[in-house]
């Protein structure tokens, strides 16, 4: 085995018969329409043909099959979706472990009480400022304290909460309140990172992108709090820092993970547009085969290089090229 | 060479995946994914945590 080849075949993802985690945006639609959304969703954003609940079911039964570990459902808003508890309660009363991402404006009794009966690792909600007045600026129509109201009763009923913070010009101040926000509210993780060039964030660019020097007081604050919080139960999560980061980290091990969009196609990464499979036609161990196969294609890896060369160029990660038959 | 600008692994042309080019006799044995083996680098991916 020439040795190339033999570095490629110690990856995590050639030994795995079936991704270890799904990233299954299960919707465009949203409730809110967030400055920083990396999906560039909003009310009516519903993709004309995301899979139907038929459809969901059916990928659903597969990943059951394909013995999937853990599936994360997210969107857009996930909560939106008529059956999103009909999948998730499907997926769980498999077995499949669960992480839930939402920005908690409509998460109800009804979801808590289902959700609680199932095997769910994460709930992890949005808090993008921690005053009122910030965080609708980031999420315009939002309500903070629905979402602290929801943050409280998944705590409440014995689920596990995680809170993410997407830095931008007009947050970044109140970043050290949210972490003590989560702290004080039960959560397990908190996760933050530069903002992502991606989406909705990708075209309001010059207005949200923090500044140099935000940054650098964002990281030491960042630093300096993980090391208050050494022995609480929260855990500060930021790095990789950028998408560049990550992107940098998953050349050498890409991730077992596929991330499924609501129309079924599966990306090869967040930050690019490349699709490798069709879940509508194809199995999941093809897509699986695909995407083992598109982290060793030239035009794949071509691009990753040129992603983390130039952070700009994640902007075009949402202009979805067409899934290439892999034979 | 710079530690920020790492270069990809001399690319491989792109191939037939594994299960579908061997024969029957050939294919490797595939290791089940479990959840404990869900790492932080999975689940640290700028795109896991902001989503």
């Amino acid at each position: 085995m020439r040795g190339a080849e033999a570095a490629l075949s110690t990856r995590q993802i050639e030994r795995l018969g079936a991704p270890l985690l799904v990233a299954w945006q299960i919707t465009r639609d949203c409730d809110l329409a967030c400055l920083h959304c990396c999906t560039e969703s909003a009310p009516g954003k519903r993709l004309a043909d995301e899979l139907d609940v038929e459809e969901s079911l059916r990928l659903a039964d597969e990943l059951i099959a394909n013995e999937v570990p853990y599936v994360m459902l997210c969107g857009g808003e996930p909560l939106v979706v008529p059956h999103f508890l009909d999948l998730a309660t499907r997926l769980g009363r498999a077995g499949v472990q669960l992480k839930i991402e939402t920005n908690g404006q409509r998460l109800d009794a009804r979801h808590i009480a289902q959700l609680a009966t199932l095997p769910v690792r994460s709930v992890q909600v949005s808090l993008d400022g921690d005053t009122a007045g910030t965080y609708a600026r980031q999420r315009p129509g939002a309500s903070l304290e629905k979402a602290h109201a929801a943050c409280r009763a998944v705590r409440a009923a014995g689920l596990p909460l995680e809170i993410t913070f997407a830095p931008t010009r007009l947050n970044i101040h109140e970043a050290e309140a949210v972490i003590e926000r989560a702290r004080s509210l039960g959560a397990f993780r908190f996760n933050t990172g530069a903002l992502m060039r991606i989406g909705t964030a990708a075209r309001l660019w010059q207005r949200l992108q923090p500044s140099e020097e935000q940054y650098r007081r964002f990281r030491q604050m960042l630093e300096r709090s993980a090391r208050a919080l050494a022995n609480e139960s929260l855990e500060l999560c930021y790095t990789p820092f950028s998408m560049a980061d990550g992107l940098r980290a998953s050349v050498t091990e890409p991730p077992a993970m596929l991330l499924v969009l609501p129309n079924g196609w599966v990306k090869v990464a967040a930050a690019l547009p490349q699709i490798c499979a069709d879940l509508r036609h194809d199995t999941l161990a093809q897509a699986w085969a695909h995407y083992r196969a598109a982290w060793r294609d030239p035009t794949v890896l071509a691009a990753l290089e040129r992603a983390i060369a130039e952070e700009s160029r994640h902007a075009d990660a949402n202009r979805w090229q067409q899934p290439t038959p892999v034979h | 060479m710079s530690p920020s600008t790492p270069k990809i692994a001399s690319p491989e042309p792109a191939r037939p995946a594994a299960t579908e080019q061997r024969p029957q006799s050939e294919k490797p044995r595939w290791e089940t994914p479990r959840m404990e083996d869900v790492s932080e680098q999975v689940m640290a991916q700028p795109y896991i945590r902001f989503t």
